[in-house]
């Protein structure tokens, strides 16, 4: 090198990986990762140990009511929680910590679990995701953003995570068990709901995407079924950024096609200058056959890898960027079919669900049957709408619809169904008989082989400060 | 073309090898004891953690560690550690068949509740700081070969950054806990180990602070 002098014991070395195996040179990179990853967490851990403890020796120096000796006790009690934190740490979670009492619910890559922990009694939802078919798939990012949220959030609106683990075929995500079932099975249950129930559930929901969006993420993937109800009856948001079937499967090339396809039948659909205008006729099934067809297959759909689109915004299939706006398509699609009792472009297959979606101008209709008030029909034209003109939250807060709605009481409200449990672990709420060949302990997974490294910084615990659920 | 005479010191002690660093700043930092915490814990999962991250980087070396090329257990250019056997011999093993025993031992201590307890309530037993000690060496002795028989490996990986400093972060640790002892890192005059020098010079850089 030019100008600079080297020190004395400056030595060159040719690095070379010609005497490795082929597996060394990935090997190597895992353990750089891993370390690195190590050392993040390390001085993460630290600041955050460090801010707790700073925060309550401030609390308590500026308390002048408490004794010395009352404050050294509450500092060496924080001192405990920590050191029980820290053997957390050591503590390997695994499937045998945990007792399945039941299979309740079934997803995309495996299925949702309510289980006891055997050494302290307390229940959770455990929900396992198969490593194999989320690899397949291109779901990692998403697996993580769902991990992130849950173990970011303090929210009450957010379904709290407490543990996640992982063993070679699944990730587990240890959760809170909202006892109350989902907004899906209530809908599939009551059909429709009154404008006023309507309104509760949706009042919570704008309050519960606006907490996520203030923690800077976006859903993306609102749906009755992330919708879970707890056991006072309000509700809470799940199931971050695991939109079935929303990347691999439905690929940007495929919505390209679509969207080719789409923009092809409008040619050939585009009136000539001398054609009479007529509404085409599709030989297809009426509506009311498709709506039926359509609440046949809901569960299915559910449970399926490919998911139901008929919540998504049409600018997320269009690729062209989207932003918060979105969730409030999601909320817009929800409220519809809590008044209507089907979503708004709920077809007999996905497909055509997605055209649709991409051609809402031409196909958000309120069926003449069922009467919408004048805010209602506002209200869902607002979220229903081009990404630019859509309601902006507060545009949503402050409409009609609302009126009357106490924003910042309305989780201490009473919820309009308040679940009844005989027990911890009932689950009466979840439809459980559809899921009885579903196995106790989630079996069948490919393993990931060596590309455990993809779901590294999976393993979570909480550290609970408060004394809330543990 | 590997310019280093032989007889020149060995690349982990000369730069730049012997500066990189994947952590920079103050190890003490992440050493020290945080207030109101029981130390037993703050050992238990830094030993913990030690044990999984070395065994990670010998991992990563691992196919290298035959017993061809190292058929003994060298820590030093005359340095060779012996296992004490069920039997109290002392005897010369291959470098990776002595490392196997190590993380099979320290593995069996890890996972033992009456040892490293993990269940809540129960309490660590009175000789955990002899056991803890004991471990701290044979880890030592881990990093002491891999620095004097596979850096070249490492440098060939490019892992060298990263295991310096989880070495500077294991010495400043064990040094803050009272559990490396100096002779055993520098081994003797006649036999001194590779990391004694590396340690010296560390510490003159002001690296383990
Ligand atoms: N914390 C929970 N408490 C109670 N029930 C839950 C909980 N989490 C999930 N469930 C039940 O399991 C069902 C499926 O869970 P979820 O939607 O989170 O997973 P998923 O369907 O795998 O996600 P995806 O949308 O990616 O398919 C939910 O609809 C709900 O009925």
């Amino acid at each position: 090198a030019q100008g600079e002098k080297q020190p004395d014991d400056y030595v060159y070395f040719n690095r070379s990986t010609a005497d490795f195996s082929a597996e060394a040179v990935p090997k190597a990179k895992a353990a750089q990762l891993k370390l690195e990853h190590f050392y993040k967490l390390a001085v993460d851990a630290a600041v955050e140990r460090n801010t707790r403890r700073v925060e309550l020796e401030r609390k308590l120096a500026a308390d002048t009511t408490l004794s010395d000796e009352r404050k050294q006790r509450q500092l060496q009690a924080l001192g405990k929680k920590e050191s029980t934190f820290l053997r957390l740490r050591r503590t390997k979670l695994g499937l045998d910590d945990f007792r399945t009492v039941k299979v309740i619910g079934k997803g995309a890559f495996g299925a949702v679990r309510l289980v006891q922990k055997l050494d302290t009694g307390k229940i959770y939802a455990l929900k396992s995701l198969d490593k194999g078919e989320m690899l397949k798939r291109d779901q990692l990012a998403h697996v993580r953003a769902e991990r992130d949220v849950l173990a970011e959030s303090n929210s009450p609106w957010v379904v709290q995570l407490f543990y996640s683990f992982q063993d070679t075929s699944f990730l587990y995500l240890v959760m809170e068990f909202l006892p109350g079932g989902d907004l899906m099975t209530m809908l599939i249950k009551y059909d429709t709901f009154s404008e006023d129930v309507t309104r509760f559930y949706m009042a919570e929901c704008v309050l519960a995407i606006e907490a996520v969006h203030k923690m800077g993420f976006i859903h993306r993937d609102i749906k009755p079924d992330n919708i879970l109800i707890d056991k006072e009856g309000h509700i809470k948001l799940s199931d971050f950024g695991l939109s079935t079937g929303f990347h691999k499967q439905h690929d940007s090339a495929y919505y390209q096609r679509l969207l080719d396809s789409a923009n092809g039948n409008q040619q050939t659909s585009a009136p000539s200058r001398n054609s009479v205008m007529v509404n085409p006729i599709h030989l297809t099934m009426t509506s009311k056959d498709q709506i039926a067809t359509w609440k046949a297959n809901r569960r299915k759909l559910a449970y399926s890898t490919v998911g139901t689109p008929d919540y998504i915004a049409p600018e997320i299939f269009l690729m062209q960027g989207y932003s918060n706006e979105c969730d409030w398509w999601s909320l817009g699609a929800i409220m519809f079919e809590c008044l209507v009792g089907y979503p708004p472009f709920c077809s007999e297959n996905t497909h055509e669900t997605y055209k649709k979606i991409l051609d809402w101008q031409n196909h958000l209709m309120f069926p003449d049957d069922i009467h919408l008030s004048r805010d209602s029909e506002e209200m869902i034209r607002g979220l229903i709408t081009g990404q630019n003109v859509r309601f902006t939250v507060d545009q949503i807060k402050n409409h009609s619809f609302f009126y009357g709605v106490e924003w910042d009481a309305i989780r201490e409200i009473d919820a309009p169904f308040v679940p009844h449990l005989r027990s911890i672990t009932d689950t009466s709420y979840f439809p459980t008989e559809d899921l009885e060949n579903e196995p106790d302990q989630p079996t069948g997974g490919e393993g990931s082989g060596n590309k455990d490294l993809a779901f590294l910084g999976y393993t979570f615990k909480r550290f609970n400060i408060g004394d809330r659920a543990h | 073309a590997v310019y280093a005479p032989p007889a020149q010191p060995k690349l982990f002690l000369s730069s730049p090898f012997c500066d990189a660093a994947l952590v920079k700043g103050s190890l003490k930092t992440l050493v020290a004891l945080p207030k109101y915490i029981d130390v037993m814990e703050w050992v238990a999962l830094n030993m913990f953690d030690f044990y999984n991250n070395v065994n990670t980087f010998y991992g990563a070396i691992a196919e290298r560690c035959t017993s061809k090329n190292c058929p003994t257990m060298t820590a030093g250019d005359q340095l060779v550690y012996t296992w004490v056997d069920a039997n109290h011999k002392h005897v010369k093993l291959p470098a990776a068949t002595y490392i196997d025993f190590v993380f099979t031992w320290i593995q069996n201590l890890l996972e033992d509740q009456s040892i490293f307890p993990t269940k809540a309530g129960l309490p660590f037993p009175p000789g955990f700081p002899a056991t803890c000690k004991h471990m701290y060496r044979q880890l030592l002795r881990v990093f002491a070969h891999i620095y004097q028989a596979h850096f070249e490996d490492m440098l060939n990986l490019r892992i060298e950054p990263h295991l310096n400093s989880l070495f500077a972060h294991y010495l400043s640790f064990g040094a803050e806990f009272d559990v490396l002892d100096k002779k055993e890192l520098k081994g003797s005059p006649s036999s001194p180990t590779g990391i004694g020098y590396l340690y010296d010079k560390w510490k003159d850089m002001g690296r383990l602070d």
